[in-house]
């Protein structure tokens, strides 16, 4: 590896930070700026310094409700993770087996869901799939003589609910990577584990999988704050104005969204999204020492 | 012998496999397509049946000839493609420099930047609303593509990254000790080894401008100017203009261009050089 | 080589760093600049303006034809004052990033008056009395414009009204029902095998608020107060919910709608933009008064006015052409257009001597509605109440939740963040 000392590596960093900075990162200041005031509907040119006046009432907002949620966004970012790449491994697996013929074809439909913007797909679900009247699902199971669902009105229903759209609309982006990732391996190694004797799951779980996982790591902890950022899904399922549900499945996102920013109090909103920066934070710096310390 | 009927019964089984995984994938979709084909104005056919009784193409007549959807598709078009161009030209570079140099505070500004990502663009409209008016690119076409490939570059960045670190120095060590240049070094060697996750990258980058809405219903105004997903979003957003048979056959043409991107592209993806070429 | 790369990059910095810095100050001192500019310059500007064709820009999200009908009326001003009607998605928000922004900001926009009181608070509407005397607007129903004042001044030009209506299927229905108990009473023995009565969005706050105001609750009031456990509206939400079980159980807008077209549903509750669906569908469809509650009232609906509003960064230099546009708008002969290209109520009272328009039915149900409305809210509270009434009514309604103490439990919640809202 170039260990040089020299400039050479920011011409090529430099156009990448500056549209960092100037989309992410002056938003960011500017968002925490604005949460030491008190910007709101009430105050929108005429708005002045407030200290950490929205940070006290942000904390109240980091309730039981808070708390369930962010336990329910956890174990929502883990089981889609794991399910997703499970999911996205073995479709990869078999589009990259040499008997597939049509494999160009497959792929392409197999990506479908990813080519509509997904407030399309998403309402497509909520009518096409989970509506009680006239949704595909109740009418199979009244065609089976039993009672209709109310798929979206009930918890533990809507959570699985929404988390099936989620894996619909995410297996094309991964199993689209893991198979990218295959193609950086040599096929050579394969020949010679099956020419030892070693099973088909024995050679992709043992050779395959250790050797994409460096290329995925970095996508998977993309992926698990993706998940974690849920909202779209979640909102659009079950707490749209004009059509909640009455399930109760915020996830971290969506329950301040509800408690805060429907307020229209941009200073207070803003300290919110500090504390979950915060909290995002922890985590990243938690998730980080586990690694490490599984390393060593 | 024995073993070529086996290995033709494990083909027939897989190709089975797929197609019964397509139809599932494909079911929302199909839905899609019934609404879309039926002659009256309903989301709902009563009835379990996947095509209604009157089939009608009106639907797509009148989206392609009496809505601007071809003026929107070429906005969408003109705007994903510049996006894209763009986001890779300021990516690949970086993913890059990210896996061959080591310089101070590297391991930092990549953790930096997770949690950069981490944080919710949409949430920062105002100030970046704000950054838009003093570049002076207000209602103009470049302040889209600027936002999106902002949004989404440490992504791609991400993306790219974990790949070029897969990919083994000894080519580019040679080369510079032919004398080649930086420039040379990244367009003839690491480019074409990197190709399948820098096209991954490109067609990701691609369908999220291709349906990116939020950020357009703020930056955009008068339908002329609207892109697909924009477009898609005013055939529904009020109780009067919600049509959703043409709202359907909207939704279904405007993932077709996608579809047909993701299939010329990938035959690209396919490793060309890295599987023997490289190591061997 | 070294060098050139470090002096470019210490050139990229420069240009961030004052990219940043403008930035975050741009945001504080933007206010002050644009109240200082029109005064100085005024002066000049209308010199050369009065020379020059004004174009107007207006932004809606309305379906095309009522944009195209809006349109034509003020093409009559051309060639002294150019308007345009430009579509716009998302407004709200859009309006609150760019409202005091003339750069980018419309002169003026049409949207239901709902909003006034966010706009007004923010400061970035002017009255429509600084355009328009009352001797144009007296012909205007008062409830209509009572709907776009806040704070004792007015802030919207009423175009036209809707408001839900009690719809029934002719071919369904020899007799309508006078009251809701007796409605409820053929509910219940009539409702069966995908066969409905009766169908409304009966959770959602604005299908529901018929109902909580029929008893004389409220949502939300003109002074900012929650009424959510008022014993009104307790009383109410009781009452409905016996309706509820004889209804499709998510009470979704589609649903509803579809069930009611098909001819599934005798009656239903809805607005008036389900009418050209339902024609095309061929539906004979019947508007009946509103039923009678037990207790003496009809269910009182929410109205919706959409009008014109004007945004206050319009200097000066404009107002005359404001004044004309506003003054096109307001003729009963808008209305009439609006009327029978896309069966609007309109807000002027004179449009309704038209014969086409005093023989359509639905909009004579809305004239006779009229008296019986109420402007939905406009306080910038109620942006946090049609969200806590939604999940009132599907905590009520969907998971058959206690109604007095949901009720206690949101009014709390209301309470709780439109205090955050300051």
């Amino acid at each position: 590896m170039d260990r040089r000392k020299g400039y050479t590596h920011w011409i090529y960093l430099v156009p990448f930070l500056i549209f960092i900075i100037m989309t992410v990162l002056i938003p960011l200041i500017y968002t925490f700026y604005v949460s030491f005031t008190n910007m709101s509907v009430y105050h929108w040119t005429n708005y002045k310094f407030i200290g950490l006046k929205n940070y006290y009432k942000a904390l109240l907002t980091v309730d039981s409700g808070f708390l369930s949620a962010l336990f329910r966004t956890l174990l929502w970012t883990a089981l889609n993770i794991i399910l997703l790449v499970f999911f996205a491994f073995v479709i990869a697996l078999g589009l990259n087996s040499p008997e597939l013929r049509f494999k160009n074809i497959y792929k392409t439909l197999l990506i479908f869901p990813w080519a509509m913007p997904a407030y399309v797909t998403i309402l497509l679900w909520r009518m096409g799939m989970f509506n009680t009247e006239f949704g595909f699902l109740n009418q199979l199971i009244r065609k089976a003589g039993w009672q209709p669902i109310n798929f979206l009105s009930t918890d533990v229903y809507a959570f699985l609910s929404c988390m099936i759209i989620n894996l619909w609309l995410g297996i094309p982006y991964m199993f689209t990577m893991i198979d990218a990732a295959m193609q950086s391996i040599d096929r050579g190694i394969y020949e010679n584990a099956y020419m030892e004797g070693a099973g088909f799951w024995r050679v992709h779980v043992f050779i395959t999988a250790p050797m994409i996982a460096p290329i995925l790591t970095p996508i998977l902890i993309m992926t698990a704050f993706t998940n974690f950022k849920q909202f779209d899904i979640v909102y659009l399922m079950t707490m749209q104005t004009g059509s909640k549900t009455g399930a109760n499945i915020h996830t971290l996102i969506t329950y301040v969204y509800d408690k805060a920013f429907v307020t229209s109090n941009y200073g207070y909103s803003a300290a919110v999204t500090g504390i979950i920066s915060l909290i995002i934070i922890i985590l990243y710096m938690g998730m980080q020492k586990i690694a490490r310390s599984k390393v060593n | 012998m024995k073993f070529g009927k086996r290995k033709l019964w494990k083909g027939i089984l897989l190709e089975f496999a797929f197609i019964i995984l397509c139809l599932l994938t494909l079911l929302p979709i199909i839905y899609a397509l019934s609404v879309s084909l039926n002659a009256s104005n309903s989301l709902f056919t009563s009835g379990l049946r996947l095509f209604p009784d009157k089939l009608t193409l009106e639907n797509y007549y009148t989206i392609l000839l009496e809505k601007p959807f071809l003026i929107w598709m070429r906005n969408s078009i003109v705007l994903s493609l510049l996006t894209v161009f763009l986001t890779l030209f300021v990516t690949v570079p970086a993913a890059y420099a990210f896996s061959r140099f080591r310089f101070r505070g590297q391991k930092a500004t990549m953790s930096f930047l997770l949690l950069l990502n981490a944080f919710p663009t949409i949430l920062s409209l105002f100030a970046i609303y704000r950054i838009i008016k003093i570049l002076g690119l207000l209602n103009k076409k470049a302040a889209l593509v600027l936002i999106y490939t902002g949004t989404m570059a440490i992504f791609t960045f991400w993306t790219m990254k974990g790949y070029f670190d897969s990919i083994p120095n000894d080519m580019e060590e040679a080369a510079k000790i032919d004398g080649a240049t930086n420039l040379q070094l990244i367009s003839k060697i690491i480019l074409p080894l990197a190709l399948p996750s820098v096209l991954v990258a490109g067609v990701l980058v691609f369908i999220n401008a291709w349906n990116e809405y939020i950020f357009a219903t703020i930056f955009i105004t008068g339908t002329e100017k609207y892109t697909l997903a924009l477009g898609l979003y005013s055939l529904q957003a009020t109780d009067y203009t919600r049509n959703w048979p043409l709202f359907s056959a909207a939704s279904i043409l405007t993932s077709l261009p996608t579809l047909i991107v993701f299939f010329l592209v990938q035959r690209h993806m396919v490793a060309g050089l890295t599987a023997g070429g490289v190591k061997g | 080589m070294k060098k050139v790369n470090k002096k470019t990059f210490m050139l990229l910095m420069a240009v961030l760093c004052t990219v940043m810095l403008f930035g975050c100050s741009g945001t504080t001192d933007n206010s002050k600049e644009k109240t200082s500019t029109p005064d100085s310059s005024s002066e000049e500007i209308k010199e050369k303006q009065e020379k020059q064709v004004q174009t107007i820009t207006i932004w809606h999200s309305a379906d095309a034809t009522i944009a195209d009908t809006l349109q034509k009326q003020v093409d009559s001003l051309n060639p002294d004052v150019n308007v345009k009607f430009e579509r716009k998605e998302n407004m709200a928000e859009s309006l609150k990033l760019v409202g005091n922004d003339p750069e980018s900001a419309p002169d003026m926009y049409l949207w239901a008056h709902d909003k006034v009181g966010v706009f007004a608070e923010m400061g970035i509407l002017s009255p429509i009395t600084d355009f328009i005397g009352e001797e144009e607007t007296k012909a205007l129903i008062p409830m209509t414009l009572e709907a776009g004042k806040y704070d004792g001044q007015n802030y919207q030009l009423p175009i036209y009204y809707e408001a839900l209506l009690f719809m029934y299927n002719k071919a369904l229905v020899k007799e309508v029902p006078k009251t809701t108990d007796e409605l409820l009473q053929r509910m219940k023995s009539e409702t069966k095998d995908g066969h409905y009565v009766f169908v409304e969005q009966h959770s959602t706050s604005y299908c529901s608020a018929p109902w909580i105001q029929g008893f004389q609750g409220y949502i939300i009031n003109e002074s900012k107060t929650p009424g959510l456990d008022l014993p009104e509206t307790i009383q109410a939400l009781e009452y409905h919910k016996e309706f509820v079980p004889y209804m499709p159980a998510d009470g979704e807008y589609n649903t509803v709608t579809t069930l009611f077209t098909e001819g599934k549903s005798e009656f239903a509750i809805g607005g008036p933009w389900l009418v050209p669906g339902l024609k095309e569908a061929k539906v004979d469809l019947g508007i009946a008064s509103m039923p009678v509650l037990p207790n003496g009232n009809p269910l009182k609906p929410f109205s919706g006015v959409q009008g014109i509003h004007v945004l206050k960064h319009v200097g000066e230099n404009k107002k005359g052409a404001v004044a004309s546009v506003l003054k096109v708008l307001v003729k009963p002969e808008v209305g009439i257009a609006l009327a029978e290209a896309a069966n609007c109520a309109p807000a002027n009272v004179r449009a309704y001597d038209n014969v086409a328009i005093s023989e359509n039915e639905m909009i004579m149900a809305l004239r006779e509605m009229a008296e019986n409305v109420v402007p939905m809210p406009n306080v910038p509270e109620m942006d946090v109440m049609w969200g806590i009434t939604d999940e009132l009514l599907a905590s009520i309604n969907k998971n058959n939740g206690n109604v007095a103490e949901e009720c206690r439990r949101c009014q709390k919640m209301a309470l709780e963040q439109i205090e955050a809202m300051h």
